[in-house]
C-alpha cells in the first residue's frame, strides 16, 4: 500500500484510505494554477476558481450525474436520480430568478434563442450523453477523477464543439425565434410557479414510473445523513447524500452569478480550446462568422485564464481529482480500458455531445440547470429534446458494448 | 489495492496542462497589458450583453 495513507480519525471508525498522492498533487496544481489567476487577473477569478473546485467535489461525492439520473429511469425505473435533479432546479430556481431581477446591473441570465437549432442541438446531445457516458459537467468530474475513457470522450467532446461553432451560424438561419424569458410573461413569482408546477409534473410522472415497477418509491434523494460514516469523513470522502450534493451545486451557481455576473456554464471552454489548439496548427479561426461574434472572438483571443468557464473547468476538474483522491478512488473507473466498440462509442458520443451543446446553447448545466435558474423557456425545450435523444442513445448503448 | 494509474503519467500529463495554459497566457493580450503594454484590449470581463445566448449568438430576429 505505497500510495495510500491510513486516516484513524476516530476509534469508532474504521480505517479511512486516502491517495496521498492524488491528493498532493490535485493540491498542487490548484496552488499553482489558483496563484497564477490570482497574480495574473483578479480576485473574482480566484473566487469563481475556488466555487468551480467545490462544484467539481461535489460533483464527484455527490455521484451527481444527470446521464445515469436519466438513464436509471428508463432501465431500472428508479427515479431518485431524476428527482434529484428536479429538487435541484426547483431550488436554483427559487434563489436565481429573484437574483437575476432584482434591479443589480451586470446580471445576464442563461436565456437563448427557441428553434430549429435548439431542438436539433439538444436531441443529438441526449443521445450523445449516453453513448460518451457523460453529460458537460459528468465528463468533466469523471477526467478529473481519473476515468480514461471519458478523456476520449471529452477530447471528440472538445472537436464536436468546434465544428457545432462554425456550423452554429447556418443553423441559427433556420426557423427559431428570439429567447423566451418566462418573467416577461408571468413576472418573477409567476415564473417561479409555472416551473415549479413543471418541475411537479415531472416528478409526478418519474414517481408512477417507479411505483408501477417496483410498487414503492425510494426517497434517496431526501437522505441527509451519510450511510456508513460520521458527518466529516463523508463529506472529505464522500459519498454524499443527494441533499448535500443538490445545496452545494445550488449554492455553486448562485454564487457564479453573484460573482461572475452569468450562471455556471461548462461547454463554451470546450469551443476556446479547441479553436485556439487549431489556432496552433494555423487555422484562422475568424474565416468562421461564430468566431467573429464579439464574445468568441474576445474569449479566443485573450488567455484562457480569463474566460470564466475555462477557469471554473480547471478549477472543477481539480476539485474532482482531490476528491477522488480523498475517496481512494483515483482512476477507479479504468481499471478496464475501453476497447473496439467501446471506445468508438465514446468517440461518436463525444462528437455528439460537442456539436450537440453548441447547437443546443449549451450542456445539462449551461442549457439545462442554469436556464431553468434563469426562468428561459429554451431549458425546457432543450429538456424534452434531450431527454428523447437520451432514449435513443440508451437502445444503442448494448451494440456499443455499454452495459444499461 | 493494487495502484490503478502511473504516477509519472500524472505528473507529465498535469505538468503538459499547466505549460499550454501558461504558453496562451504568455501570448496574451492580459499578460501583455499587466507587463506594462499599452495600447491592448484585454478581456478580463467578457461579456457581450447584447448576444441572445450564453455562447455570444446573435437573435434571429436580428439575422437576415
Amino acid at each position: 500500500m505505497s500510495d495510500s495513507a491510513v486516516l484513524q480519525p476516530g476509534l469508532q471508525q474504521p480505517g479511512w484510505q486516502v491517495d496521498r498522492f492524488i491528493v498532493s498533487m490535485a493540491l498542487v496544481g490548484l496552488a499553482l494554477l489558483g496563484g497564477l489567476i490570482w497574480l495574473e487577473t483578479a480576485p473574482f477569478m480566484v473566487a469563481l476558481f475556488i466555487v468551480g473546485t467545490v462544484l467539481g467535489m461535489a460533483l464527484y461525492h455527490g455521484a451527481f450525474g444527470f446521464t445515469a439520473g436519466w438513464r436509471n429511469l428508463v432501465t431500472k425505473k428508479s427515479g431518485a436520480g431524476m428527482r434529484a435533479q428536479l429538487l435541484l432546479f426547483g431550488l436554483s430556481s427559487l434563489i436565481m430568478v429573484p437574483m437575476l431581477h432584482s434591479g443589480q446591473a451586470g446580471l445576464v441570465g442563461a436565456v437563448a434563442p427557441v428553434g430549429t437549432s435548439l431542438v436539433v442541438g439538444s436531441f443529438i446531445f441526449g443521445i450523445g450523453m449516453q453513448l460518451g457516458g457523460g453529460c458537460g459537467s459528468g465528463t468533466l468530474f469523471t477526467v478529473g477523477a481519473g476515468n480514461i475513457r471519458m478523456v476520449v470522450t471529452l477530447v471528440f467532446f472538445i472537436a464536436g464543439a468546434v465544428l457545432g461553432s462554425i456550423h452554429l451560424p447556418w443553423w441559427l438561419d433556420q426557423p427559431g425565434f428570439d429567447p423566451v424569458p418566462l418573467v416577461s410573461s408571468f413576472g418573477v413569482s409567476g415564473a417561479i410557479v409555472v416551473q415549479f408546477v413543471g418541475l411537479g409534473l415531472i416528478a409526478w410522472w418519474v414517481n408512477r414510473i417507479e411505483r408501477k415497477a417496483h410498487g414503492t418509491i425510494e426517497r434517496d434523494e431526501l437522505l441527509w445523513k451519510g450511510q456508513s460514516h460520521g458527518v466529516l469523513r463523508t463529506l472529505l470522502s464522500g459519498r454524499w447524500p443527494f441533499t448535500w450534493a443538490i445545496l452545494i451545486l445550488a449554492a455553486g451557481n448562485a454564487l457564479t452569478l453573484a460573482i461572475g455576473g452569468a450562471p455556471w456554464s461548462i461547454t463554451f471552454a470546450f469551443n476556446v480550446w479547441g479553436a485556439k489548439a487549431l489556432e496552433v496548427v494555423g487555422v484562422n479561426m475568424s474565416q468562421f462568422e461564430f468566431w467573429t461574434w464579439d464574445y468568441p472572438a474576445m474569449a479566443l483571443k485573450d488567455s484562457v485564464l480569463t474566460n470564466i468557464p475555462s477557469v471554473m473547468n480547471f478549477g472543477l476538474l481539480l476539485g474532482a481529482m482531490l476528491a477522488a483522491g480523498l475517496a481512494n478512488r483515483f482512476n477507479e473507473a479504468s481499471r478496464n480500458r475501453p476497447e473496439g466498440r467501446q471506445f468508438l462509442a465514446a468517440v461518436v458520443g463525444g462528437l455528439l455531445l460537442g456539436y450537440g451543446a453548441r447547437l443546443g446553447f449549451g450542456c445539462n448545466i449551461g442549457a439545462l440547470f442554469s436556464g431553468i435558474a434563469s426562468a428561459s423557456l429554451h431549458a425546457w425545450v432543450w429538456f424534452a429534446c434531450a431527454f428523447s435523444g437520451s432514449l435513443i442513445g440508451i437502445r444503442l448503448r448494448p451494440w456499443f458494448r455499454l452495459p444499461n | 489495492m493494487e495502484r490503478a494509474y502511473s504516477r509519472t503519467r500524472i505528473v507529465v500529463v498535469l505538468s503538459i496542462i499547466l505549460v499550454l495554459i501558461l504558453v496562451d497566457h504568455l501570448n496574451s493580450p492580459t499578460f501583455a497589458f499587466n507587463s506594462g503594454q499599452g495600447n491592448v484590449e484585454t478581456a478580463l470581463s467578457q461579456r457581450d450583453e447584447t448576444a441572445c445566448a450564453p455562447c455570444g449568438a446573435p437573435c434571429p430576429s436580428t439575422r437576415n
